[in-house]
């Protein structure tokens, strides 16, 4: 489903070139739930831009679903986040002045979806997350897990097949972290492919593989058969 | 993602601020409503201006008007009453012209009893009677048996009327011109109007005026065509003709009605160029002040921007977001600025005593301009929102 092939990126800082990526050659199949950790500044966050086409690879070759989208356009890339990727991030991203259901909506406006189906499939959304009641408030009126609650809610909201989370729990308290996380398991089982960005190895836990970044480069992986998912 | 959408994201956006966004209309408003009011003055103006020149009752008038050379070759050339009746009749016949209205006019005496006062005495056809008319606030009008017969009669003027009878009722009254007797049967209405002012004029029918002073040209003729549109060629024609019948070169005339309204038009129009550069000016301050405004909404949304590329807005939508909301802006001030300049120009109008003129062309290049103005002043923002790093967005504190 994700096929990263020799990833290179790097900037330009005056005279000296900064190599963030050095060649990452990683593939990830359909429906698995991947853990991506390493230390801060090893390339986790850049990996994940290019991953959700936010980000262009200096080179390398990226394939979604056998596309070869490191050659798409700006607008087919465009396309690609508002269709087939969920972005979730560690600072939330809602919109201050947009209530939670018109938060959630802001996908299937780009997706020219009719107004009467936004609201309800919005709705909806809200629902899968548990966040019905609070589709009216803004998003200074939420806690934080309330706020990353409705932001999965936007990814999920235009029925993408991946999810992308970097940090997602960065900014939230262990036992609202741990909520989240389950939220981000319950969508893997509901058959969503799942790809998380972490440092810290509780969170790690949650998917059933993890890869190792360190300085732009995978080390290594892990593969955990029997991960604990608390049904609670 | 269609335009219904932009517009309610943009009403939202500058509600969300809206004492900027009033102040930012406020050059918008200023700049539209001063050119609207500007336009419409001058256009009114010019209506005005036109509308004194051509005629009342659509009228064309016949000059006579030798050159140096005619008159140097014929020295009796000169004539102040060059209009025969076989000219009039000739006019009469040529098929554009619907009537010929001929008259003649000289000061003389007119005395009533022991006084004695210089009036304008003008003696008129029966044409004048049905293009002109005499408006009568005593007595009556001519008859058209006063005119067949050339009867003894005369209708005067208000002014005439108070300097001789001391405002009494002349009806009935003989009054003398050249010691001839003619009988007054109607005062004409005291004339109104800020071009207008009282003269002793006296009117008598055209064979009266004619016995009286003894001559039987006329010195004064105006065409009056079937069709307005016929009036310049039926003028032309009508020159030709006179100047045929006295073998004169170009001594018979008619003013180019249609050169004179060009050159009151070019004279309003260049009036309205030059207050209306003004006005622009002041638009151009707006539309500056709506593109600072826009830059700073840029950058104060970085990370809005930021959040809607990550969810799938393109940059296209992007700049239409932008664009859509600076037009918006302009639009709405444009709006109230056309209210408000077309109330100021009505306001005039109503007291220049000139037609209000707010033409529907007005209003449509009103509403078009302050969308253009919107989209010159809103590219240059609405592209730097678009062209905006998603990444660097989302960072964005
Ligand atoms: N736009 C950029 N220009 C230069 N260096 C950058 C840029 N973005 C990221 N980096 C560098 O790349 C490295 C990896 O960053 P990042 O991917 O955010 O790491 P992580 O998410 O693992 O903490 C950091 O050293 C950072 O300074
Ligand atoms: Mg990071």
């Amino acid at each position: 489903m994700i096929k990263l092939a020799s990833i290179v990126k790097s900037y330009r800082i005056g005279k000296e070139q900064v190599d963030v990526l050095r060649g990452i050659d990683l593939q990830i199949k359909k429906g698995e739930f991947t853990a991506i950790m390493g230390p801060s500044g090893s390339g986790k966050s850049t990996l994940m831009n290019i991953i959700g086409c936010l980000d262009r690879p200096t080179s390398g070759e990226y394939f979604l679903n056998g596309e070869r989208v490191s050659e798409y356009d700006e607008v087919a890339l465009a396309r690609v986040r508002n269709r087939s990727l969920g972005f979730v991030f560690q600072q939330f991203q809602l919109l201050p002045r947009l209530n939670a259901w018109k938060n959630v909506e802001l996908p299937l406006i780009y997706a020219g979806v009719p107004r009467k189906e936004r609201e309800e499939r919005a709705m909806e959304a809200l629902h899968r997350v548990g966040l019905s009641d609070r589709a009216n408030h803004l998003p200074n009126e939420l806690s934080g897990g309330q706020k990353q609650r409705v932001a999965i809610a936007r990814a999920i909201v235009n029925q993408p097949k991946i999810i992308l989370a970097d940090e997602p729990t960065g900014a939230l308290d262990s036992k609202t972290s741990a909520q989240i996380m389950e939220l981000f398991a319950m969508l893997n089982q509901d058959g969503t492919t799942v790809v998380l960005v972490t440092h810290e190895q509780e969170i790690a836990d949650y998917a059933e593989r993890t890869v190792f970044v360190r300085d732009g480069k995978l080390i290594g992986e892990e593969e955990e058969a029997n991960r604990e998912v608390s049904e609670s | 993602m269609n335009v219904i959408e932009n517009i309610k994201m943009a009403l939202s956006s500058l509600r969300a601020h809206k004492m900027r966004s009033i102040l930012t209309m406020l050059g918008i408003i200023i700049g539209v409503g001063s050119v609207i009011a500007v336009v419409a003055i001058g256009q009114g103006g010019e209506a005005m201006l036109k509308s004194q020149i051509v005629g009342e009752g659509n009228t064309i008038e016949l000059f006579y008007m030798p050159s140096e050379e005619e008159l140097q070759a014929n020295p009796n050339a000169w004539l102040v009453n060059p209009f025969t009746s076989e000219d009039i009749q000739a006019l009469e016949k040529i098929p554009e012209v619907s009537s010929v209205v001929a008259l003649s006019s000289e000061f003389a005496n007119a005395r009533y009893r022991e006084d004695v006062i210089d009036a304008s005495i003008t003696g008129i056809n029966q044409a004048y009677l049905d293009v002109n008319g005499l408006d009568v606030e005593q007595g009556r009008s001519f008859l058209p048996a006063d005119l067949l017969a050339g009867q003894r009669v005369a209708v005067v003027s208000h002014s005439f009327q108070e300097e001789l009878f001391d405002g009494k009722s002349p009806l009935g009254q003989i009054i003398y011109i050249f010691s001839q007797p003619v009988e007054v049967v109607g005062v004409l209405e005291e004339p109104t109007g800020i071009f207008s002012f009282g003269a002793n004029e006296v009117y008598l029918p055209w064979k009266t005026w004619r016995t009286i002073f003894g001559k039987s040209e006329y010195s004064q003729v105006m065409l009056q065509a079937e069709n307005a549109d016929d009036l310049q060629v039926a003028g032309e024609k009508a020159a030709d003709l006179l100047n045929r019948m006295h073998d004169t070169d170009e001594a018979y005339q008619v003013m180019n009605m249609e050169e004179i309204a060009a050159g009151i038009g070019q004279i309003t129009t260049i009036m309205t160029i030059i207050i209306g550069s003004i006005a622009g000016v002041s638009l151009l301050v707006g539309g500056i002040g709506v593109m600072n405004i826009m830059l700073v909404s840029v950058t104060e949304r970085t990370r809005e921007i930021g959040i809607r590329m990550s969810v799938g807005a393109t940059r296209g939508q992007i700049l239409f977001q932008f664009l859509v909301e600076s037009v918006t802006l302009t639009l709405i001030g444009g709006l109230i600025g056309m209210l408000l300049g077309g109330g100021a120009a009505s306001l005039v109008s109503y007291f220049a005593g000139w037609p209000p003129l707010i033409s529907l062309p007005v209003i449509i290049g009103g509403v078009l301009f302050s969308m253009i103005i919107g989209v010159v002043f809103g590219i240059l923002p609405a592209n730097k929102a678009s062209r905006l790093d998603p990444i660097e967005s989302l960072r964005y504190e």
